[in-house]
């Protein structure tokens, strides 16, 4: 007869024959009963109805059934608590039973049992069971303490337990010790603050000394509870090390993680020249490569931990590459980490070794492993610079067996490895355009487009290539769509004359026929980019990118420092931050590890990051192919500087902003917008560039500019200090500061160049955009000798005010374009107008009364400048120096009345009526003049000079 | 910490479960069963997160052994336990099945309920253990289809009539109480070998697996000796006699193990606890010392229909005495090919 059948019953009135075979008198029929009854609970049945019947078997000296009732007990008490009751008498029997078993078994049970009123009494039973003589009930006993914590804290801090508890860690058997141990860190837990596991050299030597005798589970407690030990110096951390090592060669995988993780921990307080700790991370390294013999399960969570490890100190399991090398009955996630971990301790030593393994990889039928095998190949390609040749000329072996996948992935690593080593491996296009139709995978198909865009110059028939992917543009996926979009506005901006019609053409597919609003969106950044100004899109579109690095699959610093402390627990394996899967009320505990983790390690200047991260939600790494499609994204790339000019530079950001807003509301819009980019395209070509670099501004903005102008001859005026026009970061490498100064008559803009790159600049070379006052350079730019390396040089340009005009904002606004050998760099700069006040603006006495009176009252305009403390005589003779010219002088009730001309180079006049009171510091300007669009300017020239 | 121990069947069935700390849900067996059945292929079974509930589990048997645990444990502690408790249930219900545990459910909640407390493994120890546990092991019958699939593990079955019957050590532990003490002990050597052969037949990987196992039905066992060949050497480095006729990469013992007669005569000491044990355990990759047992002829014809024909042909080159078990050949084909 076997006990099968209890899971078979299904009958009617089950309940009740239980019922009586419980009552039954026989103690044979009492223990099937009870068996059966705890079949029921087991698939889930409820025969809690049972409860009174089951109990009253309690009553018994046969130590199974007891056992039997006492695991019933456990599972219903709590939702039958006034029955539990009538437990309770027994229990407390029991507990007093000569039989060390009943007695472990009873305040085992008890504790279990999570009934508040039952507690109460457990309290005296479970006092006399932490004195018992036999260790079993005490260690038994030990838990309980813990148990009875949980129910109700405050209880067993009244009733004193946690000092008995304390006094266990002394014990003289280890699994009480152990016992104890585990219980005190799981109440110190919840009490983030108490000092109940004082752990100072004392208890550390008991505990070490326990660690040597208990069974391996209680080795275990001790071991983690250890790893939250600070010492005090080095030596201590040493000797602490020194006796936890033999751990490390224990059979129990758990016991030897445990062992690693309080080593890791204190080789940091260690010398790193010490002695021992060479032979300490000597010593790491066979444990480790023992656990990937054990079961597939295990050697799945020590790898994951390896894998924190190796990231850590690489140099424990440096020479182990071979143990990580894939055994073909591994289980696939087995081979996937083992994978991971030969790419990070690949070096230049062992290359050769890794690429040979993954080659062979490649070659496997499972096809999943074969992408990641290629894949790790340019991997290694990007971590080993030195590599590099090889693992591309290994790509093209296996671009060579013609399998799709393969092919497929090794065109995307090899994408990958471009981004890294540019302008290196360029050879290998040919190769990859043959394999072109093999291609049926978004990813690949998304890698190669990338490459022919971003290659074009160098692949004569790129725009046939990128034209047969448009064919069937809308069956293909978004990332293709993105990147076949962006390649081709790259080639158009390589090769913009024979690739119009392609780029109108998926400007079109990709802003009118498309649906995805991702699409449209980077659709219309760059329809009006290239309308606008093709000279900005080609540095947004062309930008450098940055290169790539192996960085970008490890794990965040902080991060990793953090789960190093959580070696050989879960964190390590979802290699995440315990806060991140554990319940909050954790936090706290785990904020106390990492912080005692940095003071721990002195060296570390900011003990607080660790904690501070480890309340950052989880760190999301990018992994390779995330980071790069945001890189190739128009996002990240350094904004356009001073490209545009303003007011188109306005429309185009309000373009942008509406662009993220509401899409539908431009669709309108951009038919305008389309038209005036043929205008666009017509005109510039961006090869021309500096030529026509005024251009894009034409198309239909030539209502903006009025402002008639007459042309003057200029004077001498002091001028401001130099300022930045154009920072280093900016124009690669080359810094610009200047200022605009009137000596004799001529205007000059002078400046210093100052070549902060690595490289000699040549060929220097300026001009203006069309502005307010026709400024124009009167010369070419003096720079004769070549600029090295953090050379500058000073040069003076002398400007004529005879350019073409176009009226700015703000007025006094200048573009300008520099040019060298590098590339050609934009930046704008304002004048102060004073520069154009011409030195005849003296205005005759008759002709200013009659002029003042002539311009209307709607052009005059008032200022007021405050904090003036000069008198009307001092402020009259600053203003001449700026060629601001008193005519005559009135004093009216104390205020003195100045009456001023000034004359502009192109002809305009400005009148100005300054008062200024005694004792007040407040001066009042009244400007009359023609174009009442200079008073602004004018004014700031008073405030600059009355101020100076 | 542990939370909850659960054993289910192949079909998502309860057989055992137990809470430790109170404040399970109501449905986490059934938030496992569905996650783990989900699973793809190349993701990692072993820990897996519900909410606030890590389940981690090793499959054995057929059966799931799963714990549970809302604390950041430490994942070793807990599949290095659930290992151990599946060779104690298989130790005292004598072999792993859906049946066993199904019939011996008192006995393994008995187990359960010593080896963990509160969720903190207490002892894994058969010899500690025997002190405790009161619930006779039921078994099934001796002879029956099961123990045919199970054949020859301890007493593998061959045509040599000293060794003894393939159940001979597939029975529980206990029994041998009421069966009137009889003493006896069970030494197995067990070597799985791992060949990887070329399409051309020729031997490109291969390597050995081996154990030494003890299974012991003595209560108490005195000073037991197991003696190897004189010969045998570990690693390249210390070869021993003329020829390196028996040579290992790497071996490990068994922490009960005594090795203070190994260095110089090759003897391992012991006092084996009742139930199964691994003394010894041993690998050795790549070059053998001797040819394989076993040859492979593999022919591949790509016949006109654009077909591939494979023929193949395995050589044993054993003894006629010896025989091997579980011999399986895999080749490996990409997934989308048809016989």
């Amino acid at each position: 007869m076997t006990d099968s059948k209890y899971f078979t019953t299904t009958k009617k009135g089950e309940i009740f024959e239980l019922k009586a075979e419980l009552n039954s008198d026989k103690k044979e029929k009492k223990k099937e009963a009870v068996k059966k009854v705890i079949a029921s609970m087991t698939v889930g049945k409820d025969v809690s109805a049972l409860f009174p019947d089951v109990v009253n078997c309690m009553q018994t000296d046969n130590l199974e059934l007891k056992k039997l009732v006492y695991l019933y007990l456990m599972n219903y008490a709590k939702s039958q608590p006034d029955m539990a009751i009538m437990a309770v008498n027994t229990f407390v029997k029991d507990c007093e039973d000569p039989n060390p078993l009943i007695r472990a078994l009873a305040v085992r049970t008890m504790g279990c049992i999570r009934v508040d009123k039952i507690t109460e009494y457990l309290c005296e039973p479970l006092r006399k069971c932490l004195k018992d003589e036999d260790p079993y009930v005490r260690k038994t006993a030990a838990v309980c303490v813990a148990k009875l914590h949980d129910i109700n804290a405050q209880l067993v801090e009244d009733q004193g337990f946690l000092d008995t508890l304390k006094d266990l860690i002394s014990d003289s058997n280890p699994m009480v010790v152990a016992n104890a141990v585990a219980a005190l860190s799981e109440i110190a837990e919840s009490h983030p603050n108490s000092n109940l596991l004082d752990l100072n050299p004392q208890t550390i030597n008991k505990l070490l000394t326990a660690l040597n005798e208990c069974t391996e589970w209680g080795q275990i407690f001790i071991l983690d509870c250890l790893a939250n030990y600070t010492p005090r110096d080095d030596r201590e951390s040493q000797s602490i090390c020194e006796r936890v090592t033999p751990r490390l060669s224990h059979a129990n995988s758990a016991v030897v993680l445990s062992a690693v993780k309080v080593l890791m921990k204190f080789m940091e307080m260690l010398p790193k020249d010490l002695d021992y700790y060479g032979t300490l991370l000597k010593k790491l390294a066979p444990p480790l490569v023992t656990l990937l013999s054990a079961e597939p399960e295990l050697q799945y969570v020590a790898l994951r931990n390896i894998n924190l490890i190796v990231q850590r100190r690489p140099e424990i399991l440096k020479h182990e590459m071979k143990v990580f090398f894939v055994k073909y009955n591994d289980p696939i996630y087995v081979k996937l980490e083992k994978l991971d971990i030969m790419i990070r301790l690949a070096s230049q030593a062992n290359i050769a070794q890794v690429l040979a393994e993954l080659k062979e990889y490649a070659t496997e039928v499972d096809v999943d492993f074969v992408r990641k095998a290629v894949r790790a190949i340019g991997r290694c390609a990007i971590k080993v610079e030195q590599s590099a040749e090889r693992c591309v000329s290994t790509l093209l072996d296996l671009i060579q067996t013609k399998v799709n996948y393969v092919v497929q992935e090794a065109i995307v690593v090899i994408k990958d490895i471009f981004r890294k080593y540019p302008n290196k491996y360029e050879s290998v296009i040919a190769t990859l355009c043959e394999n072109l139709d093999s291609l049926d995978e978004p990813e690949a198909r998304a890698a190669m487009i990338w490459i022919v865009g971003e290659y074009a110059e160098r692949i004569d028939n790129a725009d046939e290539l990128l034209e047969s992917f448009l064919e069937g543009f809308h069956d293909e996926s978004t990332q293709v769509q993105l990147q076949l979009l962006t390649a081709i506005v790259k080639l158009f901006l390589k090769k913009p004359t024979e690739t119009q019609e392609l780029v109108q053409q998926v400007l079109s597919l990709a802003t009118q026929d498309s649906d995805n609003p991702d699409l449209r969106d980077r659709g219309y950044i760059y329809w009006r980019l290239l309308s606008t100004d093709p000279v900005a899109a080609k540095e947004v579109v062309l930008a450098e990118k940055p290169l790539i690095s192996e960085e970008t699959d490890l794990i965040e610093p902080t991060l990793l420092e953090e789960l190093i402390c959580h070696i050989g627990t879960l964190a390590s394996v979802y290699h995440k931050p315990p806060s991140a899967f554990v319940e909050g009320s954790r936090g706290v505990q785990h904020k106390r590890i990492t912080g005692s983790v940095g003071s721990g390690e002195s060296e570390s200047p900011d003990t607080g990051s660790a904690a501070g991260a480890s309340e950052a939600p989880p760190a999301v790494i990018p992994s390779q192919g995330d980071l790069l499609g945001d890189l190739l994204n128009l996002d990240l790339t350094p904004p356009a500087t001073t490209g545009p000019p303003p007011p188109t530079s306005g429309m185009q950001m309000g373009a942008m902003d509406l662009l993220g807003g509401g899409l539908d509301s431009l669709l309108g819009g951009d038919l305008g917008g389309s038209s005036a980019m043929g205008a666009g395209f017509g005109a510039p070509t961006p090869a021309a560039m500096p030529a026509s670099f005024n251009a894009p501004v034409s198309g239909g903005l030539d209502d903006l500019f009025d402002l008639g102008g007459g042309v003057g001859i200029p004077t001498g005026v002091n001028s401001a200090p130099k300022t930045v026009w154009l920072p280093a970061m900016k124009a690669k490498g080359l810094e610009i500061t200047g200022t605009f100064a009137r000596r004799a008559g001529i205007i000059q803009m002078e400046m210093t160049l100052n070549n902060k790159a690595m490289s000699i600049m040549t060929d220097f070379a300026i001009q203006f955009n069309r502005n307010s006052f026709g400024l124009a350079p009167a010369g070419p730019l003096q720079i004769l000798t070549p600029l090295g390396p953090n050379q500058s040089i000073e040069v003076a340009l002398p400007l004529s005010t005879v350019g073409p005009v176009m009226k700015m904002e703000p007025l006094n606004n200048l573009q300008v374009a520099v040019k060298n050998n590098i590339d050609v760099f934009y930046f704008s700069c304002q004048y102060p107008i004073n520069m154009l006040f011409v030195e005849d603006g003296k205005m005759e006495r008759q002709v200013f009364l009659a002029t003042w009176k002539d311009i209307p009252n709607d052009n005059e305009s008032q200022f007021q400048i405050k904090d003036c403390h000069l008198n009307s005589d001092a402020a009259s003779n600053k203003l001449q120096g700026s060629n601001i010219f008193t005519i005559a002088k009135r004093t009216v009730e104390g205020q003195d009345m100045l009456y001023q001309s000034m004359k502009l180079s192109n002809g305009i006049w400005v009148l100005a009526e300054l008062r200024v009171q005694a004792g007040n510091p407040n001066y009042t300007v009244s400007l009359k003049c023609r174009a009442p669009e200079v008073s602004q300017c004018v004014f700031q020239t008073y405030e600059a000079a009355l101020k100076n | 910490m542990i939370g909850q121990i659960f054993i289910l069947s192949s079909k998502g069935d309860r057989l055992i479960y137990k809470d430790f700390r109170g404040g399970a849900g109501s449905d986490d067996v059934g938030s496992f069963y569905e996650k783990v059945t989900a699973l793809t292929g190349d993701q990692p079974p072993v820990v897996m997160t519900h909410k606030d509930l890590n389940f981690i589990h090793v499959r054995q048997g057929g059966l799931y052994w799963v714990a549970t645990t809302t604390h950041d444990s430490s994942p070793f502690t807990v599949v290095e336990f659930l290992n151990r408790l599946t060779a104690l249930v298989k130790d005292y219900c004598g072999s792993l099945s859906e049946k066993l545990v199904q019939m011996n459910f008192a006995l393994i909640y008995e187990l359960l309920d010593e080896v963990l407390d509160y969720g903190y493994v207490q002892t894994t120890s058969s010899d500690v253990l025997k002190n405790f546990i009161q619930t006779e092991a039921v078994s099934s019958r001796p002879f029956s289809l099961f123990d045919l699939s199970n054949v020859g593990l301890f007493g593998a079955d061959t045509q040599q009539s000293k060794v003894a019957p393939s159940s001979a050590a597939a029975r529980p532990i206990q029994s041998s109480r009421e069966q009137g003490g009889k003493s006896e002990i069970f030494v197995d050597v067990i070597e799985r070998m791992s060949v990887v052969i070329g399409s051309n037949g020729v031997v490109m990987k291969a390597d050995v697996e081996g154990e030494i196992k003890v299974k012991c039905y003595m209560s108490s066992c005195s000073e037991m000796r197991i003696g190897l060949n004189e010969e045998f050497s570990i690693g390249k480095s210390q070869l021993r006699g003329y020829g390196a006729a028996v040579r290992v990469d790497e071996c490990s013992f068994h922490e009960a193990v005594r090795l203070d007669e190994f260095d110089s005569q090759r003897v391992l000491r012991l006092c084996p606890s009742p139930g199964e044990q691994t003394v010894m355990q041993y690998q050795l990759s790549n070059d053998l010392p001797s040819a394989p047992p076993f040859r492979l002829f593999p022919t591949v014809e790509r016949d006109s229909g654009g077909r591939l024909l494979m023929y193949m042909k395995l050589r044993c080159d054993l003894p006629p005495k010896t025989a091997a078990i579980n011999v399986c050949a895999t080749v490996p084909v990409p997934k989308g090919s048809v016989r």
